[in-house]
């Protein structure tokens, strides 16, 4: 593999990252190349030392993702975090995508629970008091507010969960993570030098 | 998998040697990664989604350097967290190599008796 080639695949795999980030990462790999050469190594010799640079990519993507999704808690970053860090592999996802889906599943059953409390509660407070609530009007009023502010304490319930499942599975998948083990493979082949000695 | 443990070990332990590396002094990833590719067999190429993954914890900081020829290089020291996650994570490393040599030197009867309990408290990371 060349420079040019390593880097082309590299910057491709980066496709989706905030054009800054790219340009950095890229600069990184191209000062590699360049510090390689002036010590003498050869161009493959460099990039096959570097490892699969779509590997990289995908790593360097989903630690982007996790970090945007640190700063901002908005829900594109949690998408872009789980999707990075789906991405590594590092998550076996015929196991977790039964589970994901029951979890997703439940979690949106809830938000739509909640949204018809909240509109219930609204329909409540405003249509009770003219349609001959039991208890009179006054009582309407009251407990469709009941029923509003009620959602809205389940709704910021689910948000905190919701952010606790992310956390949570970008914990996961960080520790998890496969990546050194391609980047490893050519040396473990042919020098088994990993004696517990 | 036993490949799978000696990964996780390596990536763990990765960190913790970029941590000490850069302790002793500033460094740029190209020496960073050169360095340990010959003393923990690595792909040189995760340095740079490492050092990116401990610039965003907060372990380390970048600053550029004007080199006398080409473009200005990017070297990376330690913050005060870094400091302390080096500190932390090499007394557990300590505490972990201890306690695993202790299973492997212990004689083949006394090496159930003897095992440490504590040996999960070693992760690093």
């Amino acid at each position: 593999m060349t420079r040019a080639d390593f880097l082309a695949r590299l910057k491709k795999g980066l496709v989706g990252m905030p054009v800054a980030s790219a340009a950095e990462i890229l600069n990184d790999y191209e000062a590699h190349f360049d510090d390689g050469m002036a010590a003498g190594r050869s161009e493959s010799d460099v990039a096959s030392a570097l490892g699969d640079p779509e590997r990289l990519a995908r790593e360097l993507k989903a630690e982007a993702g996790v970090k945007r999704w640190r700063q901002e808690q908005t829900p594109s970053a949690a998408a872009g975090a789980v999707f990075a860090v789906l991405g590594l592999g590092a998550i076996d996802l015929i196991i977790l995508l039964p589970i994901l889906m029951g979890v997703i599943g439940t979690l949106f059953g809830c938000l739509i629970a909640v949204i018809a409390l909240f509109v219930s509660g609204g329909a409540v407070m405003v249509a009770g008091p003219f349609s001959g609530f039991p208890g009179g009007g006054f009582a309407a009023f009251l407990g469709g507010l009941g029923l509003m502010a009620l959602s809205v304490a389940f709704a910021a319930l689910l948000a905190v969960v919701t952010k606790l499942l992310i956390d949570a599975l970008v914990w996961f998948a960080r520790l998890h993570y496969r990546l050194l083990k391609p980047a490893l493979d050519p040396q473990s082949t042919t020098s088994n030098s990993g004696d517990p000695a | 998998m036993p490949e799978t443990i000696e990964i996780q070990l390596k990536k763990g332990v990765l960190g913790l040697c970029v941590l000490a590396l850069l302790a002793r002094a500033d460094s740029y990833a190209y020496e960073i990664a050169s360095r340990l590719s010959d003393a923990i067999d690595m792909g040189e190429g995760t340095i740079y989604p490492l050092m990116r993954r401990m610039q965003s914890d907060g372990l380390v900081e970048t600053y550029l350097v004007e080199s006398t020829a080409g473009p200005s290089r990017k070297y990376y020291c330690l913050t005060d967290t870094g400091r302390t996650a080096l500190e932390v994570q090499t007394a557990e490393w300590a505490h972990f190599t201890q306690a695993v040599d202790a299973v492997l030197a212990a004689p083949a009867s006394e090496t159930l008796a003897s095992t440490p309990a504590n040996l999960q408290t070693g992760d690093v990371q």
